[in-house]
Order: C-alpha cells, then sequence, then structure tokens
C-alpha cells in the first residue's frame, strides 16, 4: 500500500458550507482534519449542515449517515457498537443478572459488554471529529427496561443485535474503499460472528436444536453464506425493535447511500428471529 | 516457467516483491505466474498449485480475485474431506478408517455438530466450484481426500496432530485450529478481492466475508465445546474468542505432553492473534490505534483487563504465505508429480 505523504499543518478556511461540497475544498478540509491542521469555520459554515454531506443533515433530530465514503460507513459501525455496549452495561449491571444467568452466561455477557466497549472506543478514536456523539440519550428506556425484565428478552435482544452487527458488517464490505479499512471490518465481523454463535448455543431460537443453532440453517443459507443485510435494513429494524426512540434511527437516515462506484446492493439474508 | 520445480517455501518470497512493484507491473507478472498455475492445475498437483498461487500479484485484479478463490478452494477442501474422515463419511476408506478409534468417543450430542460443520464446508467448495470460480473464468482443481493428510504429517500419516486420531482433545482442538485458520485466511485475502463497483468482485468479497463468519461460528461453537471439558483453561470461554496469541491461543493447556511439532504448529496458527494495534484509513492519512490503551474503557477492569478484552475483540488475520506454511503439511507431496 503508498504511503500517502503527510501534509504540513495548515489553515484552511471555509466560508460557507456549500464550499465543502467541492471535491478540492473537501479534499483539503479531510486532509487537514487527519492532519492536525486548523480549519477555521465562518460564521453560517454550520448553518449549511443540511447541504452539506460530509458532515450530514438531520432527520427527526436523529443521526444522518452518507455512506459514500468509508468514514460514512464506519460512522454506522459505531452506532451499533455504541448501542451493544450501552445494552450489555445495562444487562451486566441490571439487578437481576445474578439470577438470571448461569456463571458460564455471566462471563460471556461480561465479555460481551468488554469487547463492545472496546469497539466503540476504538471507532470514536479512528473517527476523531467524525466519531458520532454519544447515542445513549436516544435509547427508548421503556423498550429497554421490558427487555431487561427477563431473561428470554435479553438473550432474544442480544441475537438480533449480534446478528445486526454481523449482517451489516458483511453487507457494507463491498462499499468500502480501502483495503485496510476491509481488513478492519473483518477484524470486527468475526468476533461479532462468534457472538452470535456463543448466544445461539446458550438460548436456541424456537425450533433451532441446541446442537447446531450456532449456525442453523435459518442463519446459513444453501451455499454456506452467514447472515447479510444491506445498511437501510440494518437502520430498518434497530427502528423496528424500538430499542432507540422513535425516528432516531432508520433507513430514512440514510442521506447518501454507496454509489454506483463503491459497490450496488445485493439479495439481503436474514431470519426473522435470529 | 522454473518455478515447477521448486518447492512450496521457495516459491513464496516473490510475493513480497509483488507488493513493491507498481500496479501495471503486477498486472503484467500476475498474467505471466497464472500460466504457472494453470500447469499446476493441469498436472493436477496441489503442492505445484499452492507454490504458483504464491506468487501471484498482490494487485486487486481479476486474476487476483481467481487466485484467492483457487487458495480458498483448497483449504475448503481440506476442511471438508477432514471432518468426512473424522465422521466416516469419506469416499477414502483409509481416511475413514484412521479416525475410527477417535469417533467412538464423540459425544452424541456433538455428532450433529460435526455434521453441521461438514455441510457447510461442503457448500463452500461447491460454491467456489461450481459459482466462483467459473465467474472469474477458472476451473477449481480436481482433489480427493488422498491428497491429504490429516495428521499434518506430509503424507506420512505420522505428523503433528497423528494423537487427533485416537484423542477427543485432539480432534477438538484440530478442528479449533482448522476453523480458526480458515476464519484469518480468509480475513487476510479480503482485500485482494476489492474492486469497488466491479460486480462480479462484488459477488467474490460478499461470498468471502459471508464463508468468512461462517467459519468463525464454527471455531466459536468448537471452542465452546472444548470450554465445557476444560472449564479452567484461561483461553478458552463460552464466548468463543480468540484471546492472546502463539500457543496460548489454542487453549492447548488441557492437553498433557503434547508433542513438540504439535506446540510448534499452533504456535503458526494462532501467531500474532495478540496484536492490539489496528490501522485505519480516514481518507487522507493512516493511523496506527492501539485499542488497549483507549480512553472510556475503565469499566472494564484494570489495565491488564482492559488488555485482554482488547485482544477478544480483534481476530487477525494471516498472509498468504503464512497459511501456506500451516497447512503444506496436511497436503501430500507426491513424487509422482515431479515434488519430494
Amino acid at each position: 500500500m503508498p504511503q500517502k505523504r503527510e501534509d504540513n499543518a495548515k489553515t484552511l478556511v471555509i466560508a460557507r458550507g456549500d464550499e465543502l461540497m467541492r471535491p478540492t475544498t473537501r479534499r483539503s478540509f479531510v486532509r487537514l482534519l487527519g492532519a492536525g491542521g486548523a480549519v477555521v469555520m465562518m460564521p453560517g459554515v454550520f448553518g449549511a449542515y443540511a447541504t452539506t454531506p460530509v458532515l450530514g443533515a438531520q432527520v427527526d433530530g436523529g443521526l444522518m449517515f452518507d455512506l459514500r465514503s468509508d468514514v460514512g460507513i464506519f460512522r454506522l459501525v459505531h452506532t451499533l457498537e455504541q448501542l451493544e455496549a450501552a445494552f450489555y452495561t445495562a444487562v451486566v449491571g441490571n439487578g437481576n443478572f445474578n439470577t438470571f444467568f448461569s456463571a458460564p452466561e455471566r462471563e460471556l455477557f461480561t465479555d460481551l459488554r468488554n469487547v463492545e466497549i472496546v469497539h466503540r472506543e476504538f471507532l470514536r478514536t479512528a473517527l476523531g471529529s467524525q466519531a458520532v456523539p454519544d447515542v445513549t440519550g436516544s435509547i427508548n428506556t421503556t423498550t429497554l427496561n421490558t427487555i431487561l425484565s427477563s431473561r428470554e428478552n435479553i438473550l432474544a435482544a442480544s441475537r438480533l443485535f449480534e446478528h445486526l452487527g454481523v449482517s451489516g458488517l458483511n453487507g457494507a464490505g463491498k462499499y468500502l474503499q480501502d483495503a485496510r479499512n476491509l481488513l478492519l471490518a473483518g477484524k470486527f465481523v468475526s468476533v461479532e460472528a462468534r457472538h452470535a454463535a456463543a448466544l445461539r448455543d446458550i438460548a436456541p431460537p424456537a425450533g433451532q436444536s441446541a446442537a447446531t443453532a450456532f449456525a442453523g440453517d435459518d442463519i446459513v443459507d444453501r451455499n454456506g453464506m452467514d447472515v447479510k443485510l444491506e445498511a437501510g435494513a440494518v437502520l430498518d429494524r434497530v427502528a423496528a425493535a424500538n430499542i432507540v426512540v422513535n425516528g432516531a434511527v432508520s433507513s430514512r437516515h440514510i442521506s447518501y447511500a454507496p454509489t454506483p462506484t463503491q459497490g450496488v446492493p445485493s439479495a439481503d439474508h436474514f431470519p426473522s428471529t435470529p | 516457467m522454473t518455478q515447477l520445480n521448486q518447492t512450496i517455501l521457495d516459491g513464496v518470497d516473490p510475493e513480497i516483491v509483488d507488493r513493491l512493484v507498481s500496479r501495471r507491473a503486477a498486472i503484467r507478472k500476475g498474467a505471466t505466474v497464472s500460466a504457472v498455475t494453470a500447469a499446476g492445475l493441469a498436472m493436477g498437483s496441489v503442492p505445484v498449485m499452492l507454490a504458483a498461487l504464491s506468487k501471484e500479484s498482490f494487485a486487486q485484479t481479476p486474476s487476483a480475485i481467481l487466485d484467492v478463490l483457487q487458495f480458498a478452494f483448497i483449504l475448503e477442501n481440506l476442511e471438508n474431506e477432514f471432518y468426512k474422515a473424522v465422521l466416516g463419511t469419506s469416499a477414502v476408506a483409509e481416511q475413514n478408517a484412521a479416525f475410527a478409534t477417535v469417533r467412538a468417543q464423540i459425544p452424541a450430542s456433538a455428532r450433529p455438530t460435526f455434521q453441521q460443520i461438514q455441510k457447510h464446508e461442503q457448500q463452500h467448495t461447491d460454491f467456489l466450484k461450481n459459482t466462483a470460480i467459473p465467474l472469474f473464468g477458472g476451473t477449481a482443481p480436481s482433489l480427493s481426500a488422498n491428497d491429504f493428510d490429516f495428521t499434518g504429517g506430509n503424507g506420512s500419516g505420522n505428523g503433528p496432530f497423528l494423537q487427533a486420531t485416537t484423542r477427543l482433545d485432539h480432534l477438538l482442538l484440530v478442528a479449533q485450529a482448522v476453523e480458526d485458520t480458515g476464519v484469518r485466511a480468509y480475513k487476510g485475502q479480503a482485500g485482494r478481492l476489492l474492486i469497488n463497483g466491479d460486480s462480479k468482485a462484488d459477488v467474490a468479497l460478499e461470498s468471502a466475508l459471508r464463508i468468512h463468519s461462517v467459519e468463525a461460528r464454527h471455531a466459536s461453537k468448537i471452542r465452546r465445546i472444548r470450554h465445557s471439558l476444560n472449564p479452567s483453561d484461561p483461553s478458552l470461554s463460552t464466548a468463543g474468542y480468540v484471546r492472546g496469541g502463539g500457543v496460548f491461543a489454542a487453549g492447548a493447556g488441557n492437553i498433557s505432553n503434547p508433542p513438540a511439532d504439535a506446540v510448534a504448529a499452533l504456535g503458526l496458527i494462532y501467531a500474532g492473534e495478540d496484536n492490539t494495534v489496528h490501522t485505519v484509513f480516514n481518507g487522507t492519512v493512516a493511523a496506527q490505534i492501539d485499542a488497549a490503551t483507549l480512553g472510556g474503557m475503565e469499566i472494564i477492569g484494570d489495565a491488564q483487563a482492559r488488555r485482554n478484552a482488547a485482544m477478544m475483540a480483534f481476530d487477525e488475520p494471516l498472509t498468504k504465505e503464512q497459511v501456506i506454511a500451516i497447512v503444506r503439511g496436511f497436503i501430500k507431496d507426491n513424487a509422482s508429480r515431479g515434488l519430494p
């Protein structure tokens, strides 16, 4: 992989938001962010967010995702990792944790919490100024409390989260534009798959046998392939689970889908009850 | 074309050179080496083909993709034929007979697990052979159970993992190692399948990613079975992670007096899994970030607990050279095909 030369820190003055639409300006902007240079935003720049794809607009006060860059794709991953980390932190901190779960199961959930926290903090650092703000305020506490009230609900929600992670990363790989970022996504996804298999082992969905649920016929298709979802479908399933407040996350929050020069969508594969 | 007479390891190092040459040169070189691959395929010789494939260029080109798919096909065949021998369903009677002792030790509850895993490996080989490789104009090599030595003995039948044919703990360890090698191999090759906007490359990449996560499910399951048998081994967990690197990460602590060559092989299979520094490219600069020392992770515990979590949170790739060094003992050399 050729090494990019490092720009000397400079100052870039951006007077209007739409200047960021120009490729040359945007390139300078992103380069300066990466190189520790200074960017001076003149008054009115932030007001132009709604038409500035690099920074994203808002719908219903929610986050927006521009999937035309690796950064945009990892912002979506960062959102999911934040939700997972917050969820497992709540599970482990729940007053019923010791009564709901055996010692090996508690070990599993503690590992899940720890690993998702590492993923969250890694992406926060990697994304820097583009990191997704803390989303815990968007978690639907009514739904969360319902989930936390039973062992079965916790396991079902955990299986959903892990399978959304696996399917989303499997679907996003083709849109990434840098092989190093693809490798990073690969390092995440096999860990999420280990989680997913463990959770299905502990609590197979109805109709699945304990011996094969870890990679059951509902999960692995006839070509031996795992779950896969396009980004919009991932967000809609998060929305359908009602785990975030109404309108905070959905496919409508994709301000820009990946372009055909990145890749084209493929058929999704995801069971009704992962 | 003199490479045909070289050993696999002799043939590996030019790939490092390939990484340094320009994309144009890489494509040109790739086209030339593909003829060697074709010769290897024509001879039906797996070692020749491995040697030839190892010299393919590193650039993301259709010929590089075909190279990856052929490589994956060999690994999937190794896995598939291994499980068939374990289950006693191999087309080769000697392979079934070799595992008869350990087969009787597999708990009834685990037999459907092995069958499910073998089914997936068969599906992977079928997909690669019938769909993916032809999509790139290639033909899958002809392989049979006779081409493999599951003891890792390169045809001697007396390799480092011989005890897997007679002892359940060794068998499970080998199955786990085979699956984790598969996970690491696919991860290491994914970048070579990336050609944005190329619909065929998209099929290859997305299929590889989806196979990759299935292999991770297999590895997780086998680790959990092993964890239930050896609950005190610190590298085995309910979650089925790889924790730590080298032979420690194999979780072989319960195996008494493991052969030194098995320990060495496991060291290769899990080399570098303890890495916590990962590269991310933001469109302009590549940053190296150490996941073990980030802020915001205090709830996990002390510095060592955070490092352990960071090791578990990322699975690491193997290069093709590393994978070849691991699997070559499992694939027989054959003098009649011009190799030692």
